[in-house]
């Protein structure tokens, strides 16, 4: 009897091993061979067809220190993520609240109309957004026509609002995609406890605070892993909308790292390689923080 | 039975997987044998091939040219000739094809021959050098080419492409526009910059348009005002930018011009194209001949526009030359005889080639005989009939040779960003310094 499970519980072992196989040996030769090849590469510089050792063996590296455009392409993106991340979850969050709502008539149009931005691609909203506010764009038309702007202003030239309008166009595009975490969260909060609260006579606001926030911390703390992740990596908008101009005023990091290996007949993978590692370093540490500080487990 | 299933299943799954393997295996070693036995069957009959790839793109420009020199060998030579053009959707994509075959060492993915922007060959052959097949050895007259075009595409001494359009960089003025200030387009030949910007104040003051305009992203201005000064950003391989007095004069000037609404800068190049220049927003317009056929497309403005020379800083005629492009046979190319045969009869110095380009697609000839044809002697209607063409080419005749590099477009890049930090209030000094430092850093100095 014990010989015969045995043999069965290594029959389903052997199984899962199988089972396991292909998907491993995928993500190893897709991702992990490529990954390792790369910490190589960053240790290298030259053209891409005949790349040497870099001597020193980390000049890559140190060369970002000395490197004023990287320096500003991380400022940038910080910018983004301080500001635009807590708007957003705090956005999102309340659309959630708003729609979770059990009263709330048309419930699944006003969903539908939140969560669309993230139907359109990186490309077409980022051009959308272009088109908005070019010098002869829409919103320029609309300020013009209602008095608040005597002549047309070039948003995309500017290097403050050119920051602002990436801004935006991110909350416009990411909120929605965020918000449907926090239903689906809101949905596991037994109603009865808001009940409970209403007749301790606790208000919306009190509600939103003390109920909702402190139930939905492991889904705040994914949606904000998610984006610090997601904005640290950020490219479309910034190759799209303003082409990280004017002058490189708006480039982010993987913009910069774009530029170091296709921009211009560049080419430069050692450069580009080492920076895709100090990417992938900053959004463990934030990430590993992150957990740290949202996991209140005991 | 039970077990039967589940082990095939498991069999099954990995023969899946494994054929998937395979199948990635299996392509790309048929890719190679298919195009090895291609180049087998290339070089066993040399007259049995008559076929070649090329990429180009714009559809306006260049690939009407490359058809006109198709349909003549085709005539003349080959009947049985055939130039199957993969069109691009922009030049970026070209050179972006090439840098991805050259980084994986796999040059199959490339076409026959390749069209692409002058400034970037250095870098390449520099980079790749087994990427490209000289053209050594072609029946071209090198002598009977304009100097300053084979400049870019020769490489100690050998020639590594056949020129196709002719960069020489034009101001086309709106006449109308500025008889409406009070001057005439003799006015502004042989001017300064100084005296430019006030005639270009008096435009804007009576007409409300620039008198020049450029993509502040992708900034050309330095470059072609520095050549017609007959100075680089490069000196001896390293970038001169501090120090450089010409240099730091054309950045003044172009702020200046920013600042007093004489030059207005795009925020990108589609801004440039079809904000500005299609918008009607301006009275001039300088940058290499190719961008006539832009300007024509504004057909109630034809008969207004007449073109000459560059300003200068200390007054005189300026001759630049900015964004030619030149065809370049790849490593991939099986038929090499084929191909340099075809680039030396056509582009090399075919009359009927470069009439029906220039009749196509507007692009001009560096080769100087065939500027003399009748086709270029012929007033254009859009420029107040005057022989714009003959023009050009005689311009082209003019520009003065100065240091290239492989980092022209990097330089540009960093150059534009100090114009527009100096117009948004930086110190040019500053500007200038940061820039040259950037630069260094990517040449590994």
């Amino acid at each position: 009897m014990k010989a015969n499970h045995g043999t069965l519980m290594a029959k389903q072992r052997r199984a899962g091993w199988f089972y396991l196989l292909p998907g491993t040996l995928l993500i190893t030769i897709m991702s992990f061979i490529p990954i390792i090849n790369a910490v190589f590469t960053s240790l290298k510089t030259g053209s891409s067809a005949n790349m040497k050792w870099a001597e020193p063996l980390f000049y890559n590296y140190t060369r970002m220190l000395k490197d004023q455009l990287f320096q500003r392409s991380m400022v940038n993106t910080f910018l983004y993520l301080i500001i635009e991340v807590p708007i957003m979850l705090i956005l999102a969050m309340l659309l959630a609240q708003l729609l979770n709502n059990h009263d709330l008539r048309f419930k699944g149009f006003f969903r539908t109309c939140v969560f669309l931005p993230c139907a359109t691609s990186l490309v077409s909203y980022s051009l959308i957004f272009k088109s908005l506010f070019a010098t002869e764009g829409l919103v320029n038309t609309i300020l013009v026509k209602i008095g608040i702007l005597e002549t047309n202003y070039n948003f995309l030239g500017n290097p403050t609002s050119a920051k602002i309008i990436i801004i935006i166009a991110l909350i416009w595009r990411w909120t929605g995609y965020n918000m449907v975490f926090f239903l689906a969260g809101l949905q596991n909060i037994d109603y009865s406890v808001y009940e409970a609260a209403k007749i301790d006579g606790a208000n919306g606001w009190q509600t939103f605070w003390k109920i909702t926030v402190p139930l939905l911390r492991p889904t705040i703390v994914m949606t904000a892993i998610m984006s610090i992740n997601g904005t640290l990596q950020l490219f479309d908008e910034s190759v799209n909308l303003t082409n990280g101009g004017p002058a490189n005023s708006t480039i982010t990091m993987s913009h910069y790292i774009y530029n170091n290996s296709f921009g211009q007949g560049v080419a430069n993978f050692g450069y580009a390689s080492a920076l895709s590692f100090i990417i992938f370093v900053m959004v463990a540490v934030l990430s590993f923080i992150n957990m740290k500080v949202g996991d209140k487990r005991d | 039975m039970k077990k039967i299933t589940r082990r095939s299943f498991l069999a099954g799954l990995a023969a899946v997987s494994a054929a998937g393997v395979l199948a990635a295996c299996g392509s790309s070693s048929s890719s190679t044998a298919a195009s090895t036995a291609g180049s087998t069957a290339g070089s066993t009959a040399a007259e049995g091939g008559h076929k070649l790839t090329a990429y180009a793109w714009d559809a306006s420009f260049n690939i009407p040219a490359l058809n006109a020199a198709a349909a003549d060998y085709k005539e003349n030579v080959d009947p049985d000739f055939e130039l199957e053009i993969i069109e691009q959707s922009q030049s970026s994509d070209v050179e972006n094809a090439i840098t991805l075959a050259a980084s994986a060492g796999d040059y199959s993915t490339l076409p026959d021959i390749v069209l692409f922007q002058d400034h970037y060959i250095q870098k390449y052959v520099s980079d790749y050098p087994d990427a490209f097949v000289p053209v050594e050895g072609a029946d071209i007259d090198w002598t009977g080419i304009s100097e300053e075009k084979l400049s870019y595409s020769t490489i100690d001494g050998v020639h590594y492409g056949v020129p196709v359009d002719n960069g020489t960089v034009i101001f086309a003025y709106r006449t109308d526009l500025l008889e409406q200030a009070g001057y005439t387009i003799d006015d502004m030949t042989g001017i300064s910059w100084a005296d430019f910007i006030k005639v270009g104040q008096d435009v804007y003051n009576a007409t409300g348009k620039y008198l020049l305009c450029m993509d502040g992203d992708g900034n050309d201005l330095i470059y072609m005002m520095l050549q017609a000064e007959d100075a680089s950003q490069f000196k001896d391989g390293e970038p001169f930018i501090t120090g450089n007095e010409p240099l730091r004069q054309v950045c003044e000037v172009i702020v200046e011009m920013v600042q007093k609404n004489v030059c207005y800068l795009a925020n990108d190049w589609s801004g440039y194209i079809n904000q500005v220049i299609l918008g009607d927003m301006v009275a001039g317009v300088m940058n290499g001949n190719w961008i006539i056929p832009t300007i024509c497309q504004v057909p109630e403005n034809s008969g207004k526009w007449e073109i000459t020379s560059l300003p200068t800083l200390a007054g005189g005629e300026g001759y630049a030359s900015n964004g030619g492009s030149s065809l370049y046979i790849t490593a991939n190319c099986d038929n090499v005889d084929l191909a340099k045969e075809f680039l030396a009869y056509t582009f090399g110095g075919s009359t009927v080639t470069y009439d029906n380009a220039l009749r196509d697609g507007g692009v001009i000839t560096t080769v100087l005989a065939c500027g003399e044809s009748d086709v270029y002697n012929e007033g254009v209607e859009y420029f107040n009939n005057t022989p714009i063409y003959a023009q050009i080419v005689e311009m082209g005749g003019n520009v003065p040779i100065i240091e290239q590099s492989d980092y022209h477009y990097r330089a540009r890049t960093y150059m534009a960003a100090a114009i527009i930090n100096t117009i948004n209030g930086a110190n040019l000094d500053d500007e200038l310094a940061n820039a040259e430092q950037q630069i260094r850093f990517e040449m590994g100095l």
